[in-house]
């Protein structure tokens, strides 16, 4: 039998492929990223004809499957949870409309948050959109999960949310291939308006047909006994029980496990948590004079207890509001309800080391642009030249130019454009002429820029955008952009021009330049500026385009320059204050700047920065 | 059995991912059952990386503190700040100058919870094999010297064949080797 240690996003995809999905769609976002590569490496190895997409945004991947499943084929679209934000029109909806083939939203929860803007709970979408939620423990229950979130979907018709947090994404587990087949399914439409283009007089209807639909499944997950069960003795009643599920419940088993006492504190795990196993939940909670409620990252579950006066959690201050449950936290909320309680406590964690590291002054390490980094780049003279500006950016590596300085703001995809025009009205009614310079990647432009430029150059909004065009997804994992013209599967598709989208948004100044030519980069900055101050100026658009070093290895720095740093080197830090480049440091020994070779991407970028000129490049003839 | 926790570390770039593959690896043909934990996203760009992993029968993939049976850092600053994961008699391999290992103030926290130490300029080492990106390997040769944990050397360098990509796999079982040795040396004297 074939096993593999899968990355649980790839057991996810081998879930969607065993279960004969026959579209999926998807938004690069960590931590999902990964699922669409993974099922797209099985659809290559297992010969199937899967279609898969990366779509432009969330919403668009959501539509896509949409409406794949209601042909009657198995559908699924991949994002992260603040994905779903921008599919939540999408999501509401079609909980009314219902499915036909099997559709299953995939939406990966980041506690922590590791690499996301909130740390919020899919769990509480899905009970917004009134459609059942899955929430695996672990990969191989992901994997699971997924044929069962189809099963449901075509049994009750109604699309289900598969709830995967990072640790289930991110976690590796071996995992044993099933069979895998072609799906052989034909897509069939059948018209139905007053369902698939419902009015709101047949939306009551449909309302009333969903709340039906949600009492069968609620009724059918009481039953679920694989993924909703507890370890109660008959006839036992326990002075504490915990209620928990997905990422918690493995962490709590190993601790009880542990610490030998699986025996004294029943649990009741939840992999349902909408609509909710409330018998089930009655039973467990009846036999307990205290429940603890341990579950990520917000208070579904604990809010779902009907009996109020048993129930510990967030509520009751035992677990934390905020922040990823890792185990060292869920041993110390275990043993402050212990001790409250009057229990037997657990072992207590050494603290000793804690204590330690902070003696040490480690260095920190906080998240940086890599060296060589075309953005880095960008920023420098975008700071150089615009020193007062307000500096509204986005979602993507180059949120990290707040490290250079040169990033003020940063809300959601897209928002470096909207929030450009935003602060241009707000100062312009003032009267002030408020200097505002935007900074947004490629692949963020194509999800969500061209709304907001399209609104901006309408509303006469001034200010100069930088598109980071840095021909790739970067953060994600290199995931390509439309502009590439290259698909999920590796495919030729038709290359979107980023100048004639930008046009096509009503802007009349577009510049391209390699932000490796600081000089140049400058220039047009500085003709923006102008542009945008003219009587006839409006938003200045100017792409700044060079490959991300990870992405393209060889053509991004097509001529390496060894670099060094001569005698006049002054030891201002200006270079570090303002450049953040990984590869300079100060060296104690020589009392000046230096180049850490070892990690110096040899782009040269650096020599055109130091105001003393001691960044020299050195002839290696 | 019961599982054995493993805490990985070190800098992006230095192939943490890799080393932990090639133990995973080795340990499921085994029969062993595996659970990690890996960093992805923006937390990669911070140059710390960790990997977590649980050989045997854990649930979660994240190891608790106190609980690391071995520690391979292959940084000396990254090794010091996953200490915490360390359990009372555990084992760490840290690539560093063995001269200058560890710092003074860690030296007390080791001994009073017995944990062993090696190290080794696993960096030189791969570098002197004019393969500087490969230390990790160099550090995984070593730690297989000494026999601690569930996979033998022979497995590992099994694994290692198996797992490398065609252009690489003599170098990096060369790189494997040369650190074995470092270690099989040390452990003879």
């Amino acid at each position: 039998m074939r096993e593999e240690i899968l990355l649980g996003n790839g057991a996810i995809a081998l879930g969607l492929v065993e279960a004969g999905c026959q579209v999926v769609t998807s938004y690069p976002g960590t931590p999902s990223s990964e699922i669409l590569p993974e099922v797209v490496r099985l659809v290559k190895s297992e010969k199937l004809d899967t279609y898969v997409e990366w779509s432009t945004n969330e919403k668009v991947a959501f539509d896509n499957a949409f409406a794949a499943s209601i042909t009657g084929k198995r559908a699924a679209c991949c994002m992260k949870q603040v994905g779903l934000n921008v599919a939540a029109d999408s999501l509401m909806s079609s909980a009314y409309l219902g499915a036909v083939g099997g559709l299953l939203i995939i939406s990966a929860d980041d506690p922590g948050p590791h690499s996301s803007q909130t740390e919020q709970d899919t769990r509480f979408m899905a009970r917004l959109a009134k459609v059942p939620v899955l929430d695996p423990s672990n990969p191989q229950e992901a994997r699971e999960m997924v044929g069962l979130g189809l099963e449901i979907s075509e049994e009750f018709r109604v699309p289900v949310v598969l709830r995967p947090a990072i640790r289930v994404c991110h976690a590796r587990q071996n995992i044993a291939f099933g069979k895998i087949e072609k799906n052989q399914s034909k897509s069939v439409f059948q018209k139905d308006p007053m369902r698939w283009a419902a009015t709101p007089r047949f939306r009551l209807i449909l309302h009333g047909e969903l709340n039906k639909k949600l009492d069968q499944i609620g009724e059918k997950f009481e039953g679920l006994s694989r993924y909703n069960f507890h370890n109660l003795q008959p006839g036992t009643s326990y002075p504490l029980g915990i209620v928990t599920g997905g990422v918690p419940y493995a962490v709590i088993v190993d601790i009880l496990s542990e610490e030998g006492r699986s025996s004294d504190i029943p649990v009741l795990k939840i992999g349902t948590p909408f609509p909710f196993p409330q018998k089930l939940a009655d039973e467990f909670v009846s036999a307990c004079e205290k429940v603890l409620v341990v579950e990520e990252t917000d208070t579904l579950i604990e809010y779902l207890l009907r009996d109020r006066h048993k129930v510990l959690g967030r509520l009751s201050g035992h677990v934390p509001k905020e922040g990823e449950l890792v185990p060292g936290v869920v041993h110390e909320i275990l043993n402050k309800v212990l001790r409250d309680l009057g229990m037997e406590a657990l072992q207590e964690d050494d603290t000793e080391a804690a204590e330690l590291l902070k003696t040490l002054n480690l260095p920190v390490r906080k998240p940086t642009l890599c060296p060589g980094c075309p953005h880095r780049a960008a920023f420098f003279a975008i700071r150089k030249t615009r020193p007062k500006a307000i500096f509204t950016s986005d979602i993507g590596c180059y949120t990290l130019g707040v490290n250079l300085g040169a990033v003020d703001t940063c809300l959601d995809m897209g928002a470096a454009i909207t929030m450009a025009s935003g602060f241009y009205h707000a100062f312009e009614q003032d009267g002030v002429e408020k200097p505002i310079v935007a900074t947004i990647g490629d692949s963020t432009f194509f999800h969500s820029g061209t709304a907001g430029l399209l609104n901006a150059v309408y509303n006469g909004a001034r200010f100069i955008l930088v598109i980071l065009d840095n021909l790739t997804t970067a953060m994600t994992g290199m995931q390509p952009t439309p502009s590439l013209g290259i698909r999920a599967d590796g495919s030729e598709g038709k290359a979107i021009s980023l100048e004639r989208a930008v046009a096509g948004c009503g802007v009349d100044f577009i510049e391209v330049v390699d932000p490796y030519n600081i000089k140049e980069m400058t220039q047009a900055i500085k003709k923006a500026t102008q542009y945008v101050s003219e009587p006839q100026g409006g938003v200045a658009v100017i792409i700044s385009r060079h490959p991300c070093l990870i992405a393209y290895r060889d053509e991004a720095i097509p001529e390496k320059k060894i670099v060094t740093v001569s005698d006049d080197c002054e030891d201002c830090n200006f270079c570090i204050d303002r450049f953040e480049c990984p590869a300079l440091y100060h060296d104690q020994e020589l009392g000046r700047i230096n180049i850490n070779r070892q990690i110096c991407s040899n782009c040269g970028v650096c020599v055109q920065i130091c105001p003393k000129g001691a960044i020299v490049e050195v002839d290696e003839s | 059995m019961d599982t054995v926790d493993i805490v990985l570390c070190g800098l992006g770039g230095q192939g943490i991912l890799f080393m932990t593959r090639v133990i995973a690896q080795a340990a499921l043909d085994k029969g062993l059952n595996i659970m990690g934990a890996e960093t992805h996203g923006m937390a990669q760009r911070g140059g710390s990386v960790v990997s977590h992993l649980r050989l045997g029968q854990a649930q979660g993939s994240l190891v608790r503190t106190g609980s690391a049976h071995f520690l391979l850092g292959l940084d000396e600053n990254e090794a010091y700040r996953n200490l915490p994961f360390l359990a009372k008699g555990a084992s760490m391999y840290v690539n560093v100058d063995p001269k200058n290992f560890p710092r003074q103030e860690v030296r007390d926290f080791l001994a009073k919870r017995n944990v062993t130490y090696h190290a080794i300029p696993a960096g030189n080492i791969a570098m002197a094999l004019s393969a500087p990106q490969s230390s990790n390997l160099a550090l995984l040769g070593y730690f297989s010297a000494f026999s601690e944990g569930p996979v033998s050397k022979g497995e590992f360098v099994a694994t290692i064949e198996r797992l490398s990509p065609e252009r690489y796999r003599e170098k990096n079982l060369e790189i494997f080797e040369a650190g074995l040795s470092r270690g099989l040396e040390e452990k003879g004297a």
